[in-house]
């Protein structure tokens, strides 16, 4: 098991519990979609993962090891790499300077060459508009700048939020195929996806999420025919049930 | 007003503005990485220039070397007060930080009278009267060395920024914390290198103001209002801005001096200010804030 949560209770400053005991296990290798409503909790989920936000109750175990309250920046060195909601770029600096940034706790300029050469070949872009700043490029583009700085360090772990929101389906379709990419070299993913459909069906495995605890759970394509996922995550009438 | 004289206002305004500038430096990158004014910035500077007399008069140190003995001092001591004061404030209550960096502009002022008195000073040195004529314009030495060692400390500041690992650093830090966080960078501890260094140009700064300025521990009130009207004006933590509104102070400020008069130079700067603060809210240089988390 790589990742392991057990009844996680977190929230913010001193405001009411947003996760109300999470217990969710991630094998290594796994891709798994995380799904819910507005204001569930997604995002605050993988916040407390990452280590932005410090749970209250309850265990995260990394590779074994409790990292509850541990530092953002040194578990991104341990390995959890978390692009967030919306945009995340360094708008000012270049698409590359972005890039580097990723490798900023490596030592080692070997390993910085190489996770720099793996990024490109993922994403292209960061190449072909290397000189731009990173705040002029669209949002589709600045996603990929995101997730390739996030991959530069190759974490074994990937934290996704809604990387597709707001795309334009095509820009979204490429994406998700980047992240089965990803997955296929073998990155673990948690991705938090609005679209339902498209998140359910790229990850093998599927969670919902309702105020704050884990609903329901199975594999993405079992979860795609649930009746009560249609009806409620799918969009779909009634009747079609 | 004649080509002749325009000349000479823009050289001195020039000349005076590369001091500005770098008075605002520090002032602004603290902005950047903390999102607090320090308002003892201006005494930190007076302080310096203190210091810079005392090394002068007592043990015959020239102040222009006494800039770089304090930029090691300064960086230490905000380090210090840093770590254990301003950061554990900062992280619960940053209007709260604001008021502290009030208080400690009042304290800095209050040790200044009690060991210098609050009668005006001035670094007088043996080439502070001097000047050359260069075609038509008459330039200061004082002038010229204080713009000189500005340009050069502002260089090593921009390629500190622009070209190193820690710069980068501090970049990501100012334009979001919390993606710099989630690349690995200590963010705690390039907020305290970042507000060190902006300190450390505070105190370069001091024996520059001594020579060009007199002084006395209540001047910084004067300052502060000039530096914080170049940092907005500017663009909250750009130091390109801060730069360019540096200068723009400068040349402004001697213009208007031998135009007009000396007392409407910071009006008719205000002015300005008031006038591009309507059209660009932030500044001429500043990005617009993006919400993260
Ligand atoms: N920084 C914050 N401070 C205080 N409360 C917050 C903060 N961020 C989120 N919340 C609250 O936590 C709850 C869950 O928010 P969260 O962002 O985790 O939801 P989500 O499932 O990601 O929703 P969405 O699909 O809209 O992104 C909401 O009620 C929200 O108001
Ligand atoms: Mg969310």
């Amino acid at each position: 098991m790589l990742l392991q949560l057990e009844g996680v209770i977190a929230g913010y400053g001193s405001g009411s519990d947003i996760l109300r005991g999470v217990d969710l296990s991630l094998d290594s290798g796994a891709f798994t979609c995380l799904i819910g409503p507005n204001g569930a909790g997604k995002s605050t989920l993988l916040r407390t993962i990452s280590g932005l936000l410090r749970p209250r109750q309850g265990r995260i175990l990394f590779r074994g090891r409790d990292i509850g309250g541990r530092r953002p920046d040194l578990l991104f060195r341990d390995g959890i790499a978390h692009v967030p909601q919306g945009r995340s770029s360094f708008a000012q600096m270049t698409v590359w300077e972005n890039v580097l940034m990723g490798a900023y706790s490596l030592a080692d300029q070997r390993q910085v060459d190489q996770g720099l050469t793996q990024a490109a070949e993922l994403f292209p872009i960061i190449r072909e508009q290397r000189h731009k700043a990173a705040g002029l490029l669209s949002g589709g583009e600045q996603k990929q700048v995101e997730i390739a700085r996030a991959m530069v360090r190759q974490p074994t772990l990937l934290l996704l939020d809604e990387p597709t929101l707001g795309l334009e389906p095509r820009a979204a379709r490429v994406v998700v195929e980047k992240m089965r990419m990803l997955n296929q070299l073998g990155t673990t993913l948690l991705l938090v996806e609005q679209n339902a459909r498209m998140g359910l069906s790229a990850a093998k495995w599927g969670c919902i999420m309702e105020l704050g605890t884990i609903k329901l759970q199975g594999m993405g394509d079992q979860l795609l025919n649930d009746p009560q996922v249609k009806r409620l995550y799918l969009g779909q009438a009634a009747e079609s049930a | 007003m004649s080509p002749g004289l325009l000349a000479q206002s823009l050289v001195l305004g020039i000349l005076t503005g590369g001091m500005y500038a770098l008075m605002a430096a520090g002032l602004t990158l603290i902005f950047g990485v903390m999102k607090v004014i320090n308002v003892a910035h201006a005494a930190i500077i007076v302080m310096g220039a203190y210091l810079s007399l005392t090394l002068f008069r007592h043990l015959g140190i020239d102040p222009l070397l006494s800039v770089l003995l304090l930029i090691p001092v300064f960086l230490a001591l905000g380090a210090l007060i840093q770590w254990s004061v301003v950061n554990r404030l900062a992280e619960r209550d940053i209007t709260l930080t604001v008021l502290m960096t009030f208080g400690f502009a009042i304290i800095l002022e209050g040790l200044q009278g009690a060991i210098w008195t609050s009668s005006y000073q001035g670094i007088k040195t043996g080439y502070s009267l001097e000047s050359f004529q260069l075609f038509t314009l008459y330039i200061p030495v004082v002038r010229l060395i204080s713009a000189g060692i500005s340009l050069l400390l502002l260089a090593g500041l921009y390629a500190l920024l622009t070209f190193t690992k820690l710069g980068r650093a501090i970049r990501a830090t100012i334009q979001n914390r919390t993606a710099a966080q989630l690349v690995g960078v200590d963010v705690r501890l390039v907020t305290t290198v970042s507000f060190a260094i902006g300190i450390a140009i505070a105190g370069a700064a001091g024996p520059l103001l001594g020579m060009l300025f007199t002084f006395y521990p209540a001047t910084h009130w004067l300052w502060i209002g000039k530096l914080l009207a170049i940092v907005v004006l500017g663009g909250l933590g750009s130091l390109r801005g801060a730069f360019v509104a540096a200068m723009l102070l400068g040349i402004a400020e001697q213009v208007t001096s031998v135009t007009l008069a000396l007392g409407w130079a910071p009006m008719i700067f205000y002015v300005f200010l008031f006038g591009v603060l309507v059209v660009r809210p932030q500044g001429l240089f500043g990005a617009v804030e993006r919400q993260s988390l």
